[in-house]
């Protein structure tokens, strides 16, 4: 009996949890179908009738797919790079030794806590000197240095990755490079697909710099799309229009994290040694 | 071992479509650039007019322009909020991507100072040339501390009283906005007014803010000095007492109930309610209502109430305030890095001077007040329905010609907040006057170390 009222006591509480954290959601995806009028006076869940104005008003200003498109040309590429790069930089500082090895690693500690905001001026300077500006080079490039994912992931390969491992394909004869395209890679995926994830959503969603580096509005990834219509014309007459494009735009990273979440769970019981 | 090896797949998987995905995304490019004609450094056509904005006015104007002159344009609209930031990376680096760029005229003098906006006065533009031409005020507003014209807008904010007139026909016996706007001539008149307004059973404002936009009757700073002017008491009083005395309906501006107050009757409320909160509508249904009298916004609140008002339209009209101010307005300017200056000022000098463009605006943009002095007068027997067949056009240029944009300084925004700040802890008990306004001081002092010098009295 206790232990159904338990049982009944967390149903309940997760229940609540789980509705906080849907409400939100729910109240953009309604308020993309009311128009900027209905927003501003009511609030409300049953869905409006203005979906198709809003659609309109939006179609009007920007054009969502190729947004869509362009954000993925930025976020994929982006999230490829911090992983591989990340993983064969951790990989490296975990299982090799060799002189610098820890002044290394505290450099990529130290560069963790700056913030990247304070070299933006000089950030946008050496691009116009490149002539990269207006390009997705300087959004994607960075991305190979991930002190952050680089930090975890080494973490994760010294609790993993068993040296016997790699002493058995050593004897083998296998190289350096496929030990660690053959055998390393895998065993760290868990950790890779738990960063990548998190690189995703943090590209996916990344506004300052794209803002400040892409001119032209055909080239604007997705959030400086929204921000500038939610500035385009008077502030309330597109709040609709807005809610939708940011509905959809949530889309991509709600499909990435079907897909994924799995190998975050998955992380907590990988292991490849038996003992 | 399945459940890695189908890991490892799907991550070489992931690989080869990105691979792929940034092959057809270069080769994308390459193709459309060929489309456009474009540059291998970006999409943006070399001849093109680049014009970085906050708003949807710019885009509609170089679409138009364009048709009419046959030129290239490329509006690139970037959240105000981040436009100087974005001005500040690319003009701070001597960028020559942008040719016109715009601002608000909180954010100019600074924009000025560092340099980004070209100087109109000097050959070819010659801009003092059509000085007159433009209503005072804003030409004022677009010059920088020296008096050299840097920037111009296309449209004019003065701040006026949107009033019901069926209310003010049944309370004052007169719908006339000179007779309302005598109701509204200083602050202890519009208590009064707002007492009146209350014993009729209405209220006068639907939030205490209605009045900020004729809150300034002298410099906050001048040489240096933070100068508190006894008109900044007085309205630091009318705020507090038309909150405690119950004279506004506790709505706060741009919130649900505010836009509400504006179509008909509204639930009257406490101070306690929380207007964001999202049952509000429920916790408010079983209130009595009243209708709110009164709205102090700029010139652009004539879209804002037509698009809000539902059954109320054309028993609105429109009178001058305790003050002049203005508020908003885009102002248009050629960068100093600029390769296409003559390009740029062309479409200024189409915008801003060219009268034809003026009659077209106000008739696209479904009314916007035009600064173009003629075409003002043009329409100045225009009538707007919902307002009541009030003219306008006349009243605005009226309202206009009273501001006096001298005192307006480039510390009026934080000064002004923290002043609110100040205004919002008396009414609400949470501090004295005097600390409030001891607070004030420490805010700015520490706001602007140096740059203003604070005598406490």
């Amino acid at each position: 009996m206790a232990k159904k009222i338990k049982k009944v006591i967390l149903y309940l509480a997760l229940t609540i949890l789980a509705v906080m954290c849907m409400v939100p959601f729910l109240l953009m995806i309604v308020n993309a179908t009311r128009s900027g009028v209905e927003i501003t006076k009511s609030f409300t869940l049953i869905p409006g009738d203005s979906l198709k104005e809003n659609w309109e008003i939006m179609n009007n200003f920007l054009d969502v797919f190729l947004g869509m498109r362009n954000s993925l040309l930025v976020a994929v590429p982006c999230t490829l790079l911090t992983a591989y790069f990340s993983a064969i930089t951790a990989y490296a500082m975990a299982v090799y030794k060799f002189k610098g090895n820890k002044v290394l690693f505290s450099v990529i500690v130290v560069f963790m806590m700056i913030p990247g905001q304070l070299g933006l001026i000089g950030f946008y300077n050496l691009c116009n000197t490149l002539h990269l500006i207006d390009t997705y080079i300087p959004l994607i490039l960075p991305a190979i240095a991930a002190p952050g994912t680089v930090f975890f992931l080494r973490q994760y390969v010294q609790s993993s990755l068993s040296p016997a491992l790699l002493e058995a394909a050593r004897i083998d004869g296998a190289g350096e490079l496929l030990i660690f395209h053959r055998i390393v890679l895998p065993i760290m995926s868990p950790g890779i697909a738990t960063m990548s994830i998190m690189g995703f959503i943090g590209n996916w969603n990344a506004y300052l710099t794209p803002m400040l580096i892409l001119n032209s509005q055909k080239k604007y990834t997705l959030p400086v799309m929204v921000a500038a219509l939610k500035n385009s014309t008077d502030m309330q007459s597109n709040q609709g229009a807005i809610y939708l494009t940011v509905a959809l735009s949530v889309i991509p990273i709600m499909l990435v994290f079907c897909f994924f979440s799995r190998y975050i769970i998955s992380s907590i019981s990988a292991g490849s040694v038996k003992e | 071992m399945k459940l890695k090896k189908l890991v490892s797949l799907l991550l070489v998987a992931a690989m080869t479509v990105s691979l792929a995905a940034c092959g057809s995304g270069n080769d994308k490019k390459t193709s459309s650039g060929d489309e456009n004609g474009t540059t291998e450094e970006g999409s943006v056509d070399k001849d093109a007019l680049v014009i970085w904005t906050i708003t949807n006015d710019q885009k509609t104007q170089a679409e138009k322009w364009a048709e009419e002159t046959g030129n290239k344009v490329d509006v690139t609209v970037i959240e105000s909020g981040d436009y100087p930031t974005k001005l500040q990376a690319a003009l701070g680096g001597g960028s020559k991507d942008v040719d016109v760029i715009v601002g608000e005229p909180q954010m100019l003098e600074d924009f000025f100072d560092a340099g980004f906006f070209e100087d109109l006065d000097q050959a070819p533009y010659n801009a003092q040339d059509y000085a007159g031409q433009i209503v005072d005020y804003v030409w004022e507003v677009g010059q920088d501390s020296d008096g050299v014209q840097r920037a111009i807008s296309y449209q004019i904010t003065p701040a006026g009283i949107y009033y019901r007139r069926d209310i003010a026909q049944n309370v004052f016996g007169t719908d006339d906005p000179v007779e309302i706007g005598k109701l509204f001539a200083d602050y202890d008149t519009v208590l009064q007014t707002a007492q009146t307004l209350k014993e009729a059973g209405y209220r006068c404002f639907a939030s205490d803010g209605e009045i900020t936009y004729f809150s300034g009757q002298s410099a906050w700073v001048i040489d240096g000095v933070l100068n508190v002017d006894q008109a900044r008491y007085d309205y630091m009083d009318l705020c507090v007492e038309l909150y405690q005395q119950d004279l506004t309906a506790y709505a706060s501006q741009w919130s649900t109930p505010w836009y509400q107050a504006m179509s008909g009757p509204v639930p009257v409320l406490t101070a306690e309610d929380n207007a964001w909160s999202e049952d509000f509508a429920e916790e408010t249904a079983d209130r009595d209502t009243t209708e709110v009298f009164a709205f102090g916004l700029p010139s652009w609140g004539v879209l804002t109430l037509r698009d809000n008002v539902g059954d109320t339209s054309g028993k609105w009209g429109v009178c001058s305030g305790p003050a002049y101010g203005f508020g908003g307005g885009t102002y248009l300017g050629i960068s100093t890095f600029s390769e296409k200056k003559d390009l740029a000022w062309d479409f200024i000098k189409w915008c801003t001077l060219n009268e034809e463009t003026a009659d077209w605006w106000i008739e696209d943009s479904e009314g916007d007040t035009v600064s173009l002095v003629s075409a003002l007068e043009k329409h100045a027997d225009d009538e707007n329905a919902v307002y009541g067949g009030q003219k306008l056009y006349q009243f605005w240029q009226e309202q206009a010609a009273g501001i006096d944009y001298s005192k307006v300084t480039r510390y009026d925004k934080q000064i002004g907040d923290a002043w609110g700040t100040a205004i919002s802890k008396i009414k609400t008990g949470e501090m004295t006057k005097d600390e409030a306004i001891a607070e004030f001081y420490d805010t700015v002092e520490a706001t602007f170390p140096g740059e203003v010098t604070v005598n406490r009295d």
